[in-house]
């Protein structure tokens, strides 16, 4: 087939996601909660890792990440919805890696923004100590700030796909992102370390003792994303819809 | 031209038998019902025509395709499966601008096929505030937007008020009269009778008939002669001398079976018996279809019977 698929199906699905109001005021809430939960932190102070005091609130943002990715993909479970889509765009392949690249770009978009705001708060919260964090140190954390989001987002689209259901995805995530790495704490050396987020959030540390490092975590938390859409692809190819 | 096949389609959700071995030819040109009670396998076959379900064997096939295979399907095929798919929160221009981004139909066939369905007067509200009318009505916009050769329509009538049912007759009748192959599942029998030239029945995931929608009566219900008279003896004397079957009816009319007007008239004239009224009762789709059904009730009750110990 000579006619492209792909490029006007990524079309439709980001103008399913912009024009929404509540998946752009997802996106929105990314750095707000971001740098409202970072700012609140630095104020506490006292903070030993002067990066991760900074994106500290990246663990609150990544909640609208994944309430983005969830609220995308459940959309397509309303009455006879994903019926309509995969009529107008019958190769489940190509609709599915068009409706995440729809939800990934706008979602790394907005995290570089946060961690740019992140960083930028963050120096001016904790003042001239934020010199303690090297740039290199600085650049990174921004970066991987929006990398771990959009895999957040992700991984989020890829369990909403499998359970069919944006309701079943987030009763799974939030509990788990919030409470298991709470209560887990800063325990290191054990296997909480290779979940996603705990792992993904290395990244956003100055120092670190466990077993994987910044690219390393994220690399694992990427595994989890990467196993997740698999998951969601083999559902909508194998499914009747 | 682009007809559509199905070819010995049969789709088992689990041991239920959905669609069985069903075979039959949509051509192009004019409108085709497409009927069967509820659960007879019509939406079904709609699902499997449109590679939304997979068929456990059969083919489905459009101008020789399968819909998969399609790189622009809405430009060849539209459909209204369900009329709320579209997003409540989304307008419902914006719900036509998704789906014509996806198959690179230009932004002006959307404005045409709201100005077409009559919504362009809520094209920017959202589709929330819609009656179930308008609901029905973007999706039958929504069928029309890639201007498609072959046009699918479950149950298109729904909700829709009178205006919208007489609009909805002149819209088949139409996209039939440009060459189009139109296919409109339905169980509503008068409707059905008013826009359709043919039909395909399916009853239990079988395909009971396919035929032209007259022949599909006639087959069936026999026409017969209605007529009132003040002078009764005169009458039935007159019919009985001919070898008619009349039927008086406790109203006073009377019914003469397998007649026609034109046989019946010159009849009761030439005997000089005097008329209130001669009409034809022509057989209604509602009674053919009644016809055809007990028969396959009773064939399935029979079958039942058999099973048992």
């Amino acid at each position: 087939m000579t006619r492209l698929t792909f490029p006007p199906a990524l079309h439709a699905e980001w103008i399913k996601i912009r024009t929404l109001r509540p998946q752009i005021g997802a996106l929105a809430a990314v750095p707000l909660a971001t740098v409202a939960f970072s700012a609140l932190a630095g104020l506490g102070a006292g903070d030993d890792d002067i990066l991760f005091s900074a994106f500290f609130g990246v663990n609150f943002g990544q909640i609208a990440a994944i309430a983005f990715g969830t609220t995308a993909v459940s959309a397509e479970f309303h009455t006879g919805a994903l019926r309509l889509s995969l009529a107008a765009v019958p190769r489940r392949g190509s609709w599915f890696a068009a409706k995440l690249t729809a939800i990934g770009l706008p979602v790394l978009a907005v995290g570089l923004v946060t961690g740019l705001t992140a960083l930028a708060a963050g120096a001016m919260t904790v003042g001239p100590q934020a010199r303690d964090a090297t740039p290199a140190e600085w650049v990174r954390g921004t970066a991987g700030c929006a990398v771990y989001l959009t895999l957040m987002a992700l991984l989020a689209a890829g369990l909403t796909t499998v359970l069919r259901s944006g309701v079943g995805a987030l009763s799974i995530l939030v509990p788990f992102l919030l409470l298991v790495s709470f209560v887990l704490g800063d325990v290191n050396g054990n296997a909480a370390d290779f979940l996603p987020d705990r792992a993904g959030q290395v990244v956003l540390h100055s120092s670190w003792d466990g077993t994987l490092g910044p690219w390393t975590g994220l690399a694992v938390s990427a595994l989890w994303t990467a196993a997740a859409v698999a998951a969601g692809l083999w559902r909508v190819r194998v499914r009747d819809a | 031209m682009t007809s559509i096949d199905v070819h010995d389609l049969t789709k088992e959700y689990g041991p239920r038998r959905a669609v069985d071995r069903i075979t039959f030819r949509v051509p192009p040109g004019r409108v085709t019902g497409f009927l069967g009670p509820n659960g007879a396998g019509k939406s079904t076959t709609l699902r499997l025509l449109l590679g939304l379900d997979r068929p456990t064997s059969g083919t489905a096939t459009l101008a020789g395709r399968p819909y998969v295979s399609l790189a622009r399907p809405l430009r060849h095929v539209g459909a209204l499966l369900d009329a709320q798919a579209a997003h409540s929160s989304r307008t419902g221009r914006d719900h036509l601008l998704v789906l014509a981004a996806s198959n690179r139909i230009p932004v002006r066939r959307v404005d045409e096929v709201l100005e077409e369905t009559g919504l362009t007067p809520a094209a920017r509200r959202r589709v929330r505030t819609y009656s179930l009318g308008m609901r029905q009505r973007l999706g039958i916009a929504a069928a029309l937007l890639g201007d498609p050769g072959v046009v699918l329509l479950d149950e298109p009538a729904n909700g829709l008020d009178p205006e919208g049912i007489v609009w909805i007759r002149g819209l088949l009748r139409r996209l039939a009269a440009e060459g189009r192959t139109v296919l409109v599942s339905s169980h509503l029998m008068n409707e059905t009778a008013s826009f359709a030239d043919h039909l395909v029945v399916l009853g239990r995931g079988r395909v009971l008939a396919d035929t032209a929608l007259r022949d599909f009566i006639d087959a069936r219900v026999h026409p017969g002669v209605r007529i009132r008279t003040t002078d009764p003896a005169a009458l039935e004397n007159a019919l009985t001398r001919q070898g008619h079957d009349a039927v008086r009816h406790p109203d006073g009319h009377w019914t003469v079976r397998h007649a026609r007007v034109d046989d019946i008239g010159p009849l009761v004239s030439a005997a000089g018996v005097p008329l209130l009224e001669l009409s034809a009762e022509e057989g209604t789709l509602e009674q053919a279809y009644l016809a055809l059904t007990a028969v396959d009730a009773e064939f399935a009750a029979r079958q039942h019977e058999e099973v048992r110990p």
